[in-house]
């Protein structure tokens, strides 16, 4: 069996600063994609024409646009991985490393921007399906009609669910968003860096019941840019590599279009962030454990879902990811500090790229907030619709 | 157009799904099941689940149900909404399938603490366009 286990890396990671909400709309996509983009290919020590492959996930700025614009010599490399928003993320990377561990390219660009203009805000992700037709067809049509609009009311689905079954508490839930705040303290790129407590999470405004306010991340305009190449070329290059031990993107059982329009998952399976499988698939694949793992970046587009997530990897028992979390296990004191940069709820949302690039730096030990000898760092997807994903990143090949 | 949440679309039936949003608007609640193996399945899709038959029909359904999950929508979604207010979208569980039928809908006439995962909740209609109608669903008033 072929196995593609360490056999590339993560040679370079490039952002731009992240913007607010709408606040690049003139600067637009493409501009965007080309500094992310340059400015991984910088960190790497390559230029950007030789970059000869493109993998992406939920992605509009072409590899067309990119090699053209770069006057790359040749492309030998362009996939877009299926899945809405950032849950997909991590089967971009499972697509580059196969690549170029199969020498089916020299080096591929995972990327992702986004700039929002005031209508076209995520908060409102299908409000705008609705909005001054009569009627929607599809999958819509069992969710929209009924006012089911944005991520938040979704992921108070099972947030709810959780809280039922398991005695989960909006007050466990707070424990995610100050860890964030706490990681992001020193993180001069963050945009909310101030603490926060239990008290001033139960005071902010319940939005999508149960999640408050301080229970969703923020909407930023981005872009970053990631470089993978073969472990033989990483070899040669400027940082010390971050191999990718393992990438995975899939689902459990029945849960297809999870909480868009479709709700007969198993309750084991509704009320998680859907990491299951590939949970199982990152350990077999690396042939690593949750315990060899020194920190975790965690998609935290609601608070919920991480508690959820963590669940799902096996830091704690299903159902104990509240208490896990109140008794803070989250922090860099914890048995595995999640979010070190603060995450999306902290520092920006950026459809997972800052989780990536903060899993990298941990490798390299360019943190912030550095954990001393950090070897092997979980990578998770947002949860989301089929497919999620993730991806363990490594120093030690 | 709903006419209880008005701002809201209606559904637009296609082949698939016509039978369940025509039942509706006649003020009936059909499942759609499979011909083959008897597995009900929801929402409407071509294939079962179970044994992969494309074969299939509509099952009639008393409409009896339970919450599974809920939530209240506090702020609106998009500005154009605001008119709605706080309302619920709730995940129902119907009883006596073969399988597991869930449908999301929304639970009327409930205040915010009378509102629980697990509430027994009965079926009605609320018209939403030529002919069709969305299920949505009350407390039930008895067993």
């Amino acid at each position: 069996m072929l196995e593609v286990r360490n056999q590339a890396a993560i040679v370079g990671i490039g952002a731009v600063p992240f913007g607010r909400r709408g606040e690049f709309a003139e600067q637009g996509l493409v501009r965007l994609a080309i500094e992310a983009i340059t400015a991984a290919c910088d960190d790497a020590g390559i230029r950007p024409k030789d970059v000869d492959g493109y993998s992406s996930y939920y992605s509009s700025v072409e590899p067309a646009e990119l090699m053209t614009a770069f006057g790359a010599e040749r492309l030998r490399y362009a996939s877009q991985t299926w899945g809405g928003g950032g849950a997909s993320m991590c089967g971009a990377f499972q697509n580059a490393a196969m690549a170029v561990a199969t020498d089916q390219a020299d080096f591929v660009v995972v990327h992702k921007v986004a700039t929002m203009e005031a209508n076209k805000r995520y908060g409102q992700a299908f409000g705008q399906i609705g909005q001054g037709v009569p009627a929607v067809g599809g999958p819509f049509a069992f969710s929209v009609p009924y006012g089911l609009q944005s991520p938040g009311q979704m992921f108070a689905l099972a947030v709810r669910r959780h809280m039922h079954l398991y005695g989960t508490t909006s007050e466990q839930m707070a424990h995610v968003a100050i860890n964030a705040r706490e990681m992001a303290r020193s993180n001069p790129n963050a945009r909310f860096r101030e603490p926060i407590t239990v008290d001033d999470h139960q005071a902010s405004a319940m939005v999508a019941d149960p999640l408050r306010l301080f229970d969703f991340c923020m909407e930023s305009d981005y872009g970053c840019a990631v470089v993978i190449a073969s472990a033989q070329r990483a070899r040669d290059l400027r940082h010390a590599p971050a191999y990718i031990a393992a990438a995975s993107a899939g689902a459990p059982f029945r849960f297809g279009n999870a909480l868009m329009s479709f709700y007969n998952q198993p309750d084991l399976d509704f009320a998680s962030s859907g990491h299951r499988v590939v949970a199982e698939e990152l350990f077999r694949l690396s042939g690593l454990a949750i315990t060899d793992m020194d920190a975790a970046m965690v998609y935290d587009h609601f608070t919920g879902m991480v508690l959820m997530a963590l669940e799902d990897f096996g830091f704690c028992a299903k159902g104990e990811g509240g208490p896990y979390a109140a008794a803070g296990n989250l922090g860099l004191d914890g048995p595995l500090p999640v979010n070190t940069h603060g995450g999306n709820l902290a520092e920006a949302y950026t459809h997972g790229m800052t989780h990536v690039n903060e899993a990298v730096r941990q490798i390299r030990g360019t943190a912030i907030n550095q954990i001393d000898g950090a070897t092997n760092v979980l990578v998770v997807g947002g949860a989301g619709p089929a497919p999620t994903s993730g991806m363990i990143l490594t120093g030690a090949r | 157009m709903s006419d209880h949440m008005p701002g809201l679309p209606g559904p637009a039936p296609d082949p698939t799904t016509e039978g369940y949003w025509l039942a509706a608007g006649r003020g009936e609640l059909v499942v759609q099941v499979c011909r083959a193996c008897g597995t009900h399945r929801h929402p409407p899709t071509e294939a079962c689940y179970v044994c992969n038959s494309l074969d299939w029909t509509w099952d009639p359904h008393d409409g009896r149900g339970t919450v599974y999950t809920y939530t209240w929508t506090d702020r609106p979604v998009v500005p154009a909404l605001a008119h709605l207010g706080v309302y619920n979208v709730s995940v129902v569980e119907l009883e006596g399938t073969t399988g597991v039928v869930r449908i999301l809908s929304r639970v009327t006439g409930v205040d915010r603490d009378e509102l629980v995962v697990g509430l027994p909740v009965e079926v009605h209609f609320d018209p939403a366009g030529d002919d069709v109608a969305l299920p949505v669903f009350r407390p039930r008033v008895s067993d």
